[in-house]
C-alpha cells in the first residue's frame, strides 16, 4: 500500500512537472514573481530614498545588526511557496472538474492524499526555481548572508512546505465545494502575506495582528530561515521548529479530514461534476 | 438609446455580481489586506507620518491614512482593470456574439459595466473610510470639500475610461483577466501607491505619469488627508481631466478596431 502510494506521488509529480515546464507560461511566472519583486523594490526605495537607511530602535533590537533588505528578501522568497500551496495544490480538484476529469480521477483506486502530495512535490520543485531567483535578485537590492546553517535552512523549507500542503488541502476542499476559482486562494495569500512577518518583525505588529500570526505556519518558517541565513540570536529557533512541526501536523490532519468529508458529501449528493 | 444600454448593463452587472464573493474580495478584503501589508512595510522605520510633495506643495500626513486611502483607490483601479475583461466573460458565457449582433452601442455596454463596478465600489469606499476613521484612528483632514469631490470624481472617470481601453485590448485575448491581474504589481509600484511619488527613481517617473492612478492618488491623498485646496491640487486635477478625455476617445476607436479585427479574423468566439 505504501509502495503504491509512493508510485502515485512520483507519477503525479512527474506529470505535473512535465505540464509545467513543457508548456511554460510566462504570464503564470509573472503572476507569482511580480509580487515579491514589487515588495523588494518598494523596500529598497523606502530604505534608501525615503528614510536614508534609518531604522527604528525597536527593529534593531529584534533583528540585531542584520540589514533590513536581507530581512525583506528572505520573507519574500517564501511567497512562491504560499503561491504554490494556494493556487496549485489548492485548486487541483477545481481544474479536474473544469477539464472534465474529476470523475475519472475519483474512480481510480489511488490514495487521494498521495495524489495531492504528488502535486505539491511538483509545485514545490518548480517553486524552488523562483525561490532561488528571488534570492539572486535580492542580492542586487542588498541581500547578504551573514551566516549559513544548512540544516536549519533545509528544515525551514521542508517543514513550511509540509504545513502549507495541509493548508492547500483545505483550500482544495473549499474550492471544490463552492466552485470558487480565485477568491479563496487570493484571500489566503493576503492573510499569509500580511500576518506572517514577511515585511516586518512580528514583535512590531499590533497585538491583534500578532495573535493571528501565531496560527500561521509561515510565521515560524520565515523566522527559522532568517535565523539560518542571518544568524539572528534573539529568535527562539527550537521553539519555532516545534511549533512549526505541530502546526504542520495539525493543518495536514485538518486538511485531509476536510477533503475526505467534502468528497463523500459531493458524491452522496451527486454534485461532483455538475451542480 | 445610449443611456438605456448603459443603464441596462449597470442593472445586469448588479444582478450578477453585487454582493458576490468576488466583489467583496476585490472591494473589501484586497484593499484592507494590502493596506495593512503596506502599513507593516513601514513599521521597521522610525516615523509614523509621511511627507508627500507635489510641485511646490508639501504635506505631512498620517501613515495609516496614506497607505489605506491609497489602497482604496488602487482597489478601484484593479476592479476597472478586471472590468476590462467583460467581453472575456461574455465569451465564456457564450453570449458574446449575441451581444455584438445587437444594435447596442459598444461603448455604452462597456461604460455600463464599468459604472456598475464603480458604483459597487463607492458604497464600500464610504463604509471603509468611516470604519477606518472610527476604529483605526486614521486622521482625516479635509480643508476643501470641492477639491475632494473633484479629486474623487476625476480619478474615477479617468480610471473608468482607461478600463474601457483595456477592454478593447483584452478582446484580442482569452487571457484578459490574467493580464489584468499581472499588471497589478507593476502599477502598484509605479503609481506611488506604496511610497511618496517624490521618492520614485527618476528613470521610472515618465512611466508613473502615464497612469491616471498616479495623479488620482496624489489628488485624493492631498485633499482627504492633507487638507489641500483646489488650487493646490490643480495640476493633478488637470492631468486627470486630460487623461479622461484622451482615454475615452482612444477607447471608442480601440473598441471599433478590436471588433472589426476579431470579426475579420473569425476569432470572436473561437481561435
Amino acid at each position: 500500500m505504501a509502495f503504491h502510494s509512493l508510485r502515485v506521488v512520483a507519477a503525479t509529480a512527474r506529470v505535473n512537472l512535465i505540464m509545467t515546464w513543457r508548456f511554460f507560461s510566462w504570464t503564470g511566472f509573472a503572476l507569482r514573481f511580480f509580487a515579491p519583486m514589487m515588495t523588494l523594490g518598494a523596500a529598497w526605495v523606502l530604505y534608501n530614498q525615503v528614510y536614508q537607511g534609518t531604522m527604528s530602535p525597536e527593529f534593531e533590537n529584534i533583528i540585531g545588526s542584520s540589514t533590513y533588505l536581507s530581512f525583506i528578501t528572505i520573507g519574500n522568497a517564501f511567497y512562491v511557496f504560499v503561491f504554490a500551496a494556494a493556487f496549485v495544490v489548492g485548486r487541483v480538484m477545481f481544474w479536474e472538474r473544469a477539464t472534465g476529469t474529476i470523475e475519472a480521477t475519483f474512480m481510480t483506486p489511488m490514495n487521494r492524499l498521495a495524489y495531492m502530495a504528488g502535486v505539491m512535490v511538483a509545485a514545490a520543485t518548480s517553486s524552488l526555481v523562483d525561490f532561488a531567483a528571488v534570492f539572486l535578485i535580492g542580492t542586487v537590492f542588498g541581500f547578504q548572508v551573514a551566516s549559513f546553517n544548512a540544516a536549519l535552512f533545509l528544515l525551514s523549507v521542508a517543514l513550511t512546505a509540509f504545513a502549507l500542503f495541509g493548508v492547500g488541502l483545505m483550500v482544495n476542499a473549499i474550492t471544490l465545494s463552492f466552485r470558487d476559482r480565485t477568491t479563496t486562494s487570493n484571500t489566503l495569500m493576503i492573510l499569509f502575506m500580511v500576518f506572517s512577518g514577511i515585511v516586518c518583525p512580528i514583535g512590531l505588529m499590533p497585538s491583534w495582528a500578532q495573535a493571528i500570526s501565531r496560527f500561521l505556519p509561515l510565521t515560524y518558517g520565515v523566522k527559522v530561515m532568517r535565523a539560518s541565513l542571518l544568524g539572528i540570536e534573539t529568535f527562539n529557533v527550537a521553539q519555532d521548529l516545534v511549533t512549526l512541526t505541530a502546526l504542520g501536523i495539525a493543518y495536514f490532519i485538518l486538511g485531509a479530514l476536510t477533503l475526505s468529508l467534502i468528497e463523500r458529501n459531493l458524491k452522496k449528493k451527486a454534485l461532483l461534476s455538475v451542480f | 438609446m445610449f443611456l438605456r444600454v448603459v443603464l441596462a448593463e449597470v442593472e445586469k452587472n448588479f444582478k450578477q455580481y453585487f454582493f458576490g464573493a468576488r466583489v467583496l474580495f476585490w472591494a473589501l478584503a484586497l484593499p484592507l489586506g494590502n493596506g495593512l501589508y503596506l502599513y507593516f512595510l513601514y513599521l521597521p522605520f522610525a516615523k509614523e507620518q509621511v511627507n508627500l510633495e507635489f510641485g511646490a506643495s508639501s504635506f505631512t500626513m498620517d501613515l495609516a491614512g496614506f497607505t489605506l486611502i491609497g489602497q482604496l483607490l488602487y482597489s478601484f483601479f484593479t476592479m476597472m482593470l478586471l472590468a476590462g475583461a467583460a467581453f472575456d466573460r461574455e465569451r465564456q458565457q457564450g453570449t458574446l456574439e449575441s451581444v455584438l449582433l445587437s444594435p447596442a452601442n459598444r461603448s455604452a455596454i462597456l461604460l455600463g459595466g464599468a459604472l456598475a463596478n464603480a458604483l459597487n465600489h463607492i458604497w464600500l469606499l464610504i463604509g471603509v473610510v468611516l470604519s477606518w476613521v472610527l476604529f483605526l484612528n486614521v486622521n482625516v483632514f479635509i480643508g476643501d470639500f470641492l477639491a475632494l469631490a473633484a479629486s474623487v470624481t476625476l480619478s474615477y472617470l479617468s480610471i473608468v475610461s482607461l478600463g474601457m481601453c483595456f477592454e478593447a485590448l483584452f478582446i484580442h485575448s482569452r487571457r484578459g483577466t490574467m493580464y489584468g491581474t499581472m499588471l497589478q504589481e507593476p502599477i502598484m509600484f509605479l503609481s506611488g501607491l506604496i511610497f511618496p511619488l517624490q521618492s520614485m527613481p527618476r528613470a521610472l517617473l515618465p512611466f508613473s505619469y502615464l497612469l491616471p492612478l498616479t495623479f488620482g492618488l496624489v489628488a485624493v491623498r492631498l485633499t482627504l488627508l492633507g487638507g489641500a485646496s483646489v488650487t493646490e491640487v490643480a495640476t493633478p486635477l488637470i492631468a486627470l481631466l486630460l487623461m479622461t478625455a484622451v482615454f475615452l476617445a482612444l477607447s471608442v476607436w480601440l473598441i471599433g478596431y478590436a471588433e472589426r479585427s476579431a470579426k475579420a479574423k473569425a476569432t470572436l468566439t473561437q481561435f
